[in-house]
């Protein structure tokens, strides 16, 4: 359902009635409210929550998730899943890790390295996906336990430190004002993200694929390349989280990233992005990022304990879900049974903000 | 549950008595706490002597384990919360990661102390190295950082580490076992560890792999040592896989509670008890039914409730400007005695203060153990056979 009656897109005032945009957007308006309870309660909760060094530490301790969240929306939205990107993410810092022990290496090279490895196993798995037709689910689920694995061979089970100082600086001090690198690249990633997704021809062309990879093709969409290189930039952004990730903790473990493949898909589903592909906008996703993150910050601060934690973020993904559905139920009926009233709200409330 | 421990309360304090009046050897003069505040102050003032800490001063805190959800987390904070009863203060909040997030969640949790601006985190960390930025901007935040069960290998950042028994000490603990297990003629063993980073387990594995590469164990092989993550199914899964990969193993050393006890499951489902036996560190009531049905016959640990009391003891020193975090420091810890701050010999750059000491069970003391409350403790270590 995404067409729009002419006269909304004509409405010439920039301000928006709130009930305009609830109905047009349910799904980031129920995120919306959700996140504002999230930050009273936090609020009132916690003296320490609105310091800036918290604010900066809630987005810093899982930069590495969201990062690789907002490149996962596309991949959703294009109706593909990528379930390798936290091995991706292992392997990447694993091999920046050994090359960078065996000391033959110069650090730069190895940096380009291990972001390489994950744009090749990006490549590879998108060409099975795209040139064999196998499901994604099942190549990148190959990928999760094969990646892992070479990952660990690489480190065997140790930890592999001692970067040089300024790789280590890099991963875990401000670089402009309070902002870390990664918060940086955070920022500018979704907003560029967003803009490509939302405005570009680009960003229409996955919308199609995921809704029906057949019509893509027959409009002209080249899907088989389009499916590779979307999976060969979801490796380099794993690849180049897991660099991060090896600069913010100073170490790499064979484990490192381990599970994190469902938080990211946790963050993106929760952003109203639809798991069968065809849906869902990037501030959805970047209101979910909020979400998870402020949730489990506050209840930090409240010295609520992680498995409470992880239990409230399921209550709530899957409240929310129960929750889109009705209102979509609720939307379609209010649409068929009132078109006329709606038009009048609209012009009454464009009069209103007029003046 | 509520009234055994205000019971064992009373007969800790009956304990204390007697070892104060001098019925038992104690190891050093043990002057009952907070009871007698003037001279607590004049102790405090004397160079050299050891500091009885006034009680009563205001102190939060933070006891983070690995992780949650495993006795000895829990009787380590049953000994905390013991400690603070007596030292008059708040009890340290509680809170721990979830096993499959442990590092991140470690890291996480000192983070979030950093910023609501505790006084301490009394961590036993899980993490590596890899807890060091979190625990450096914590420490320039004015955190404490005491260590406990398993410190931070670099010792940056940290103040002291509360070591539950000399690392070189369970090398050679671990070998008599296997030595008394495994008997004159010697045969293949293997190591199951926790997590490959936990700087403990690799430091005893390191001094029991150093002991046992002496002379007298020569006719003793070590074939393997692989790890369970301290996780039940993942620990009983590689016992099953040591077993598979050499059939002439007869021992599998587990230094962790978790493991040891997956293992001599794994050994006794299986029927296997015969051949393989299990040794390590546990806990006498997660072991006593592996031990009476043999597939265990010996193992050795400390007391949980113990370490959790004296690390909230020197944690509440420190960070109430009571004594320094430096070498030569001596002070008193309630019931349990006099302890310095020393260099730890085990880390390049780091102090400790040693706990210590070990007991070994065996069928002959098990079944002596009451269920580790803390508050027999003191009787626990009476009864059982302690080495060193």
């Amino acid at each position: 359902m995404t067409t729009t009656t002419p006269d909304r897109s004509l409405v010439p005032s920039r301000l928006v009635d709130p009930r305009d945009l609830v109905r047009r957007h349910p799904w980031e308006a129920l995120l919306l409210a959700i996140l504002a309870g999230t930050i009273v309660y936090n609020v009132a909760e916690s003296t320490n929550y609105l310091g800036v060094d918290n604010l900066v530490n809630l987005f810093q301790l899982s930069i590495e998730k969201v990062i690789v969240a907002v490149m996962m929306t596309f991949v959703i939205v294009a109706g593909e899943i990528d379930l390798s990107v936290a091995s991706t993410m292992g392997l990447s810092a694993a091999v920046l890790a050994k090359l960078h022990e065996g000391g033959s290496v110069p650090f730069a090279l190895a940096l380009v390295f291990a972001i390489a490895v994950g744009t090749v196993a990006g490549l590879v798995q998108g060409w099975c996906i795209a040139k064999l037709g196998l499901p994604s689910l099942v190549v990148t689920l190959a990928g999760l336990i094969g990646l892992r694995g070479a990952a660990r061979v690489f480190v065997e089970d140790q930890s592999i430190g001692d970067f040089p100082d300024w790789f280590d600086r890099l991963g875990q001090q401000d670089v402009v004002g309070p902002l870390t690198l990664a918060l940086i690249v955070f920022f500018v990633g979704i907003a560029a993200a967003g803009v490509i997704l939302g405005r570009s021809a680009l960003g229409r062309r996955m919308y199609v694929l995921g809704d029906n990879a057949d019509v893509a093709r027959y409009a002209g969409v080249n899907v088989d390349g389009m499916r590779i290189w979307l999976f060969a930039v979801s490796g380099t952004v794993a690849a180049f989280a897991g660099v991060l990730y090896a600069a913010s903790h100073g170490s790499v473990r064979g484990d490192l990233a381990e599970g994190f493949e469902l938080d990211i898909i946790t963050m993106v589903l929760l952003g109203g992005v639809s798991i069968f592909g065809g849906s869902g906008t990037m501030v959805g996703v970047g209101l979910a990022i909020l979400i998870v993150l402020n949730l489990r910050n506050g209840l930090g601060l409240a010295n609520v304990d992680s498995n409470t934690q992880t239990g409230i973020i399921g209550v709530i993904l899957i409240v929310s879900v129960i929750a889109r559905n009705t209102l979509d139920r609720l939307r379609t009926r209010w649409d068929r049974l009132a078109p006329i009233e709606t038009g009048g709200d609209l012009v009454t409330s464009t009069i209103g903000s007029a003046s | 549950m509520r009234t055994r421990m205000k019971l064992g309360a009373i007969a800790m304090t009956v304990a204390g008595l007697v070892v104060a009046t001098g019925s038992f050897p104690a190891t050093a003069t043990t002057e009952p706490v907070g009871t007698d505040g003037e001279d607590t102050t004049e102790g405090t003032a004397a160079a050299g002597e050891a500091v009885t800490f006034e009680p009563g001063l205001e102190f939060t805190s933070i006891l983070l384990p690995k992780f949650t959800g495993i006795a000895v987390f829990d009787q380590a904070n049953e000994g905390a919360q013991e400690a603070a009863a007596e030292l008059g203060t708040t009890p340290a909040e509680f809170l721990g990661p979830t096993v499959d997030n442990s590092i991140d969640g470690q890291i996480e949790i000192v983070t979030n102390a950093a910023t609501q601006g505790v006084d301490a985190v009394m961590i036993s960390n899980n993490a590596g190295d890899q807890i060091e930025p979190a625990v450096q901007a914590a420490t320039e935040a004015g955190v404490h950082i005491v260590t406990w069960d398993s410190p931070i290998p670099s010792g940056e950042g940290e103040d002291v580490f509360v070591a539950q028994v000399d690392f070189d000490e369970t090398g050679q603990v671990m070998a008599d076992m296997s030595r008394n297990i495994l008997g004159d003629d010697g045969g293949q063993m293997a190591i199951l560890s926790a997590s490959p980073d936990a700087a403990n387990q690799n430091a005893w594995i390191e001094a029991f792999n150093e002991v046992m590469a002496g002379d007298e164990y020569s006719d003793i092989e070590i074939v393997d040592t692989v790890y369970g993550n301290d996780a039940t199914e993942e620990s009983y899964n590689q016992a099953l896989a040591l077993v598979d990969q050499y059939p002439d193993l007869e021992l599998i050393m587990s230094p962790t509670t978790v493991g040891i006890a997956a293992a001599a499951k794994a050994m006794q489902d299986e029927g296997l008890c015969e051949q393989v036996k299990v040794s390590g560190l546990g806990l006498p009531d997660e072991m006593r039914e592996y031990n009476e049905s043999g597939c265990a016959p010996e193992f050795a640990l400390w007391s949980f409730v113990d370490l959790g009391y004296l690390t909230y003891y020197v944690t509440y020193g420190i960070a109430t400007d009571q004594i320094a975090a430096e070498e030569g420091v001596t002070f008193n810890a309630g019931r349990m005695g006099t302890y310095t701050i020393e260099a730890d010999p085990t880390r390049d750059n780091g102090l400790r203060v040693l706990m210590g000491p070990f007991t070994v069970y065996t069928a002959d003391n098990i079944g002596d153990t009451a269920e580790p409350t803390g508050t027999d403790a003191a009787g626990t270590e009476a009864t059982a056979t302690t080495t060193g």
